[in-house]
């Protein structure tokens, strides 16, 4: 089942072309890897499957409920981990206890003001606002950068976790090394383009 | 509207955690505000008038009778201008490379005229131009009309001596001849003295109705000098430093920092944060994101504008200034304040938006604010322009507003008038802000 498709998405910031038209599908079940070096267009690409960016042509159908956790932290510095849990839980209507239990999960502190956490513990806290809304895809823009081991292999376990209850993932990374064994199938875009 | 209340409420939660930012915030518009009542009150010190005296005034002076202290009549003057004597050469260079605004010239002769009686003697003035040649016109006018009434006093008890000799007749004076005048009191003694006939009678009936007229003449004389007399009522009304028009200024200025000034910071740091795409996502959208930052500057102009009001609310009542404290009119001012806020928050958001960071858009905001406050001070009598590019912005609707608010006796017609102003201008800067929202770039 397809749970989300692109068809002919391109993005042109002024004359520069950051993505040529591309065509997308994740399937329920799958863990599909986004690869490719600096500047390829992943980061463009993940914005705009999560709707956080308009796409200068083509289409999105995305399911109700999409997860993205962006490249660069992406969260309010003056907040407290749990405050921003909480406001994106209101935002995403998404109960409050919700936010308490991901607060758990990935053992973040909650009244230290998020500018003064680890860069790891400021990329966790972007996983956690992910997971919020319980969602059915995940769009993961180098989600592991900053973690440590443990913390890492969390976030795949995550992953795994919501491919195998009938989800979809999509990780953008440059380290293939990790996705080994990891990703169902991987997506290879270089300038703009799929290969 | 949910989504714009917890922007707000998150907005107003991390305001609050940042005291310092907030003092600053409130402090420096009051600072801003102190100086420039320091500047406007050097602006009404007093201006360098230089004074060319061509006729060697002496310090006492005899005109019809009456003594007049020359030095103190100048002492008078230089309460509202700062007279420097001056050579005439002196003088006219000063006044062509600005050192002083006017030249005030006594001319040779314009004692022994005064003394004589019959002319007007004339001291001549020269201004600069603009600037505050107009006030500087308006002291000398004022030092000319004190004078004349000092001497109108010599010139009628002169003249009602002539008309004395006319009554009565003796022995007088005019430009130092010496004459006999027989009067008609003794012209009427003379005429009695004579043979009645139709023409002598007619004559006495002639020198009756003169003498009548003429008894009359002395406050005639008075009234024909002064037709209009001012006289001055015990001071009232409350010192100028609790006026309207400095409360509305004092509010008007804080609020247009800090709303101009958060709106701006508080947008562009969304970009900071790199929160916009995740807020894109359908969560609250940049219309949204703007109202909430149009509502964040609506909320602190209210709240710290009623602060500022209270304070003045506090001397008024404690220094029983008259005309009191319109407390019931405070529920109308923090409407104002609120609209005003909303208004100035659309500016700064529009500030904010085009911003590509939170630090550029605050000090754009910080230099954006002299300039929409000093346009708003600037007469539109004064300069046309000025009056209309105020217009465009919220900051003179605002202090009109509360001044209407707090004092006019009749607001409501000026009340509806810059509310709908100021409803207008945020709709406009609220609208372009959303316009130049940049979306989320990876």
């Amino acid at each position: 089942m397809t749970l989300l498709a692109a068809r002919g998405i391109a993005r042109r910031f002024g004359h520069r072309v950051a993505l040529e038209p591309t065509d997308v599908e994740l399937l329920a079940g799958e863990v599909v890897a986004l690869v490719g070096p600096n500047g390829a267009g992943k980061s463009t690409l993940l914005a705009i499957l999560a709707g956080a960016l308009e796409p200068s042509e083509g289409t999105v159908e995305r399911p109700a409920r999409v997860g993205w956790v962006p490249q660069r932290p992406a969260h309010y510095g003056r907040l407290s981990a749990l405050e921003n849990l909480r406001l994106f839980a209101a935002l995403e209507r998404a109960p409050a206890a919700r936010a308490d239990e991901l607060l758990e999960l990935f053992e973040l502190p909650s009244s230290t003001r998020a500018a003064d956490l680890s860069v790891g513990n400021r990329q966790r806290l972007d996983v956690a606002l992910a997971l919020l809304a319980s969602p059915e895809v995940l769009l993961l823009d180098e989600p592991t950068a900053s973690l440590d081991p443990a913390q890492r292999a969390r976030v795949w376990e995550i992953a795994r976790g919501l491919a195998a209850s009938g989800g979809g993932v999509l990780v953008a990374t440059h380290h293939w090394e990790e996705l080994e064994g990891k990703a169902t199938r991987t997506l290879e875009l270089v300038e703009g383009r799929l290969a | 509207m949910k989504p714009i209340a917890l922007v707000l409420r998150k907005d107003i939660r991390t305001l609050v955690r940042t005291p310092v930012l907030l003092a600053v915030l409130f402090a420096y518009p009051l600072m801003i505000a102190a100086l420039l009542g320091l500047v406007a009150g050097y602006a009404n010190s007093k201006p360098r008038v230089a004074f060319v005296d061509e006729d060697g005034l002496p310090s006492h002076l005899v005109v019809g009778r009456h003594r007049f202290d020359v030095a103190a009549t100048i002492a008078e003057v230089s309460r509202n201008v700062r007279l420097v004597r001056l050579s005439p050469e002196e003088a006219s260079r000063r006044l062509d490379d600005g050192n002083v605004v006017a030249v005030v010239t006594v001319p040779p002769g314009f004692v022994a005229t005064l003394q004589e009686m019959v002319r007007s003697p004339t001291l001549q003035l020269a201004v600069t131009r603009g600037g505050t040649s107009s006030r500087v016109r308006q002291q000398v006018q004022a030092l000319v009309y004190s004078l004349n009434r000092k001497l109108q006093r010599a010139y009628i008890d002169a003249n009602l001596r002539y008309v004395q000799l006319i009554l009565h007749g003796g022995d007088g004076s005019f430009l130092g001849e010496q004459f006999n005048v027989l009067g008609l009191d003794r012209t009427a003694r003379e005429l009695r003295a004579l043979p009645q006939d139709e023409r002598v009678r007619a004559i006495e009936h002639f020198v009756h109705d003169a003498r009548l007229a003429l008894a009359q003449t002395d406050d005639a004389l008075r009234a024909t000098a002064a037709p209009i007399a001012l006289t001055e009522l015990p001071q009232r009304g409350r010192s100028a430093s609790l006026s309207a028009e400095v409360q509305s200024y004092a509010l008007g200025l804080t609020i247009t920092f800090l709303s101009l000034v958060l709106a701006a910071g508080a947008l562009a740091g969304e970009r900071d944060e790199n929160v916009l795409g995740r807020l894109a996502r359908g969560l609250v959208s940049p219309g949204r994101l703007v109202a909430a930052k149009v509502a964040l500057a609506a909320v602190v102009a209210t709240v710290l504008g009623l602060g500022v009001a209270l304070a003045f609310a506090i001397v008024t009542v404690v220094g029983h200034a008259p005309g009191g404290e319109p407390w019931s009119r405070l529920p109308l001012l923090a409407t104002g304040l609120a609209l005003t806020g909303a208004a100035l928050g659309g500016v700064g958001s529009l500030i904010g938006a085009l911003a590509r960071e939170a630090r550029t858009a605050s000090l754009v905001a910080v230099l954006v604010v002299l300039p929409v406050v000093f346009l708003g001070l600037i007469p539109a009598e004064i300069f046309a322009a000025a009056g209309w590019a105020s217009d465009a912005l919220p900051f003179a609707h605002g202090v009109r507003l509360f001044s209407a608010t707090l004092y006019d006796l009749h607001p409501w017609g000026a009340v509806a008038r810059e509310a709908g102003w100021l409803a207008g201008l945020c709709l406009v800067f609220s609208l372009a802000a959303r316009a130049a929202v940049r979306p989320f770039r990876p």
